[in-house]
């Protein structure tokens, strides 16, 4: 079809306001995923674990030779050590290809070209991670937690154990803040996501075993904090009340977690740029 | 006029050699070495860091009745939990699902298959030089983390005949698990999420499951054949010492070959009949 008009005209659509651009990379990451069919498929196993706790609760409410089921504050602290494999498959499935697929397509530079600063567009990035991977550590978790009202038909237990609701909350960000920026920051350094949940998956699982060599070798586990998994777990015991597994004094471990969270920002601050500068 | 030049196309063996010629020197000299090498270089630091304290007498290694621990038995413990739980299963992941899904993803995949040589070949000659690029970086780092550890407290000579079986138990684990991701690397299209799904995911809670299920499972044949006591690093090691019983080597080395003919055989297939669409 010819063009018989080549005119300029004027953006008819609405600009974002200022330091809101970020959403609409969100909603479109967002939407992106919702779409496909694999996607769902892993958010729905990654609620079994719920669903399986919801009839323990049932069970543990309704049925005296199952009361054995009754949910305790460990029971939460457990379900988020088994939800870290799911965090884990999510992670890589969403957030490997977030900024290295822009890198291999080059368009980053198209990005930062419109009305969008470069924090916005790693905050919009980290918003998509970081709202699908709430959606299968807190949002189920405090699902639970009003199953367990619901079921039980009195708020006894969340009464007697009042720190549950806000544990369960700061753990959750803690966890997800965390795991988000690292993958993030590692997307950023690659344009292939293969090469990048590969990284992922090598940061995770060799940083466990080593300090599992370790803990062999010195005979205790003072050396946790060099695992980034270990580091959670100690800090989720904390939160959550429970004695910490591990030797390693939790402040060493939230001052790790920290240092992950800033090198991480350092990372993402060199990396995402407009233009890249080859001397 | 001249007749027309006939050209007699190259056999399976030919194709795949020329392919593997050409592979293994983007494979040894590529970025993804950098990973490789972190993942082999690590150990060996690890145990030159272990060795210098060692000389200072300040480890505290475990006793048991009173002798303490040696580093035969430390040098088993590295090869459990580093090689045979990690290193060798997050390459053949990382290397296997690579093979084809590179080439997809670089928009190259067009001009290999628009050669006149059979497609199954260039994945083959592909394994190849990833079975070649892993066996030599993966077994020298052992090597030298055995003659760092195995002084500790003992004789070089001591653990020498578990050394040998080592290098082959993970030369065999790196073909199996290699052939069995070149396939799901051939067949699906977000190969690396399904590789670590099985690998991580699945192969570690069927190993504690009784009955058959294990047996769905490289890690099973695989760990049987490792010459070293499985360290009680974590309740799954317990559960897997009480669930104890795995096949004996001649079973375990007779499943893993089938393993890697029957998913090479596989990913060759899946290869010449596989529609590869490139994103645009």
């Amino acid at each position: 079809m010819p063009i018989h008009d080549q005119g300029y005209r004027r953006y008819a659509g609405t600009r974002a306001p200022r330091g809101r651009a970020w959403t609409v990379i969100t909603r479109a990451g967002m939407r992106t995923f919702f779409g496909r069919r694999a996607f769902l498929g892993l958010l729905l196993l990654s609620w079994s674990q719920f669903f399986v706790r919801t009839v323990q609760i049932y069970a543990a409410a309704n049925l005296p030779q199952a009361a054995f089921f009754a949910p305790t504050p460990e029971t939460f602290r457990r379900f988020f050590s088994i939800q870290e494999l799911f965090v884990f498959v999510m992670t890589v499935y969403v957030g490997a290809g977030l900024i290295a697929n822009d890198r291999r397509a080059n368009a980053l530079q198209i990005y930062l070209s419109k009305p969008l600063t470069r924090v916005e567009y790693v905050f919009g990035k980290l918003a998509i991670l970081m709202t699908l991977l709430l959606l299968i550590t807190w949002v189920p978790a405090i699902l639970l937690l009003i199953v367990q009202i619901l079921f039980a038909g009195s708020f006894t237990f969340v009464r007697s154990n009042g720190y549950l609701l806000p544990a369960i909350t700061l753990f959750s960000f803690v966890d997800v803040v965390t795991v988000s920026t690292t993958m993030l920051a590692l997307s950023s350094l690659s344009n292939s996501s293969r090469y990048v949940g590969m990284l992922y998956a090598g940061v995770i699982f060799f940083s466990r075993a080593l300090f599992n060599v370790l803990r062999f070798v010195t005979g205790a586990s003072t050396l946790s904090w060099i695992s980034f998994s270990v580091n959670l777990d100690q800090i989720g015991d904390v939160i959550f009340r429970l004695p910490p597994q591990y030797d390693t004094p939790w402040p060493v471990s939230l001052l790790t977690i920290v240092g992950l969270i800033v090198a991480s920002a350092i990372v993402l601050e060199r990396r995402v740029r407009g233009v890249e500068i080859v001397a | 006029m001249t007749p027309p030049a006939t050209h007699a196309t190259p056999t399976v063996l030919a194709s795949t050699a020329r392919i593997f010629d050409l592979s293994l020197g983007q494979m040894l000299w590529s970025r993804r070495s950098v990973f490789l090498a972190f993942l082999v270089g690590g150990p060996v630091l690890l145990a030159a860091g272990i060795r210098v304290v060692s000389a200072a007498d300040r480890l505290g290694l475990p006793q048991i009745n009173g002798a303490r621990v040696g580093g035969a038995a430390l040098f088993g413990t590295m090869i459990w939990l580093l090689y045979v739980r990690v290193i060798v299963p997050v390459l053949g992941v990382f290397y296997g699902t690579s093979l084809v899904a590179d080439e997809v993803d670089d928009k190259t995949i067009t001009y290999l298959f628009t050669r006149p040589i059979p497609r199954a070949a260039v994945l083959f000659g592909k394994y190849l030089a990833y079975l070649v690029c892993t066996v030599l970086l993966v077994l020298p780092s052992v090597v030298f983390v055995y003659f760092l550890v195995a002084p500790i407290g003992g004789t070089i000579g001591e653990a020498f005949p578990t050394l040998v079986a080592d290098l082959g138990m993970l030369a065999v684990g790196l073909t199996a698990y290699g052939a069995v991701f070149a396939w799901v690397g051939a067949r699906m299209r977000r190969p690396l999420v399904v590789g670590l799904v099985f690998t991580f995911g699945w192969e570690p809670v069927v190993l504690v499951v009784p009955g058959y299920l294990k047996r769905l499972t490289v890690a099973y044949y695989l760990q049987a054949l490792v010459p070293h006591a499985m360290p009680r690093d974590s309740p799954v090691s317990v559960l897997l010492q009480v669930f104890s019983g795995g096949p004996s080597v001649p079973t375990s080395l007779a499943s893993l070959a089938a393993i890697a003919v029957v998913a090479l055989w596989w990913a060759g297939r899946s290869v010449e009949k596989q529609e590869y669409v490139l994103e645009q």
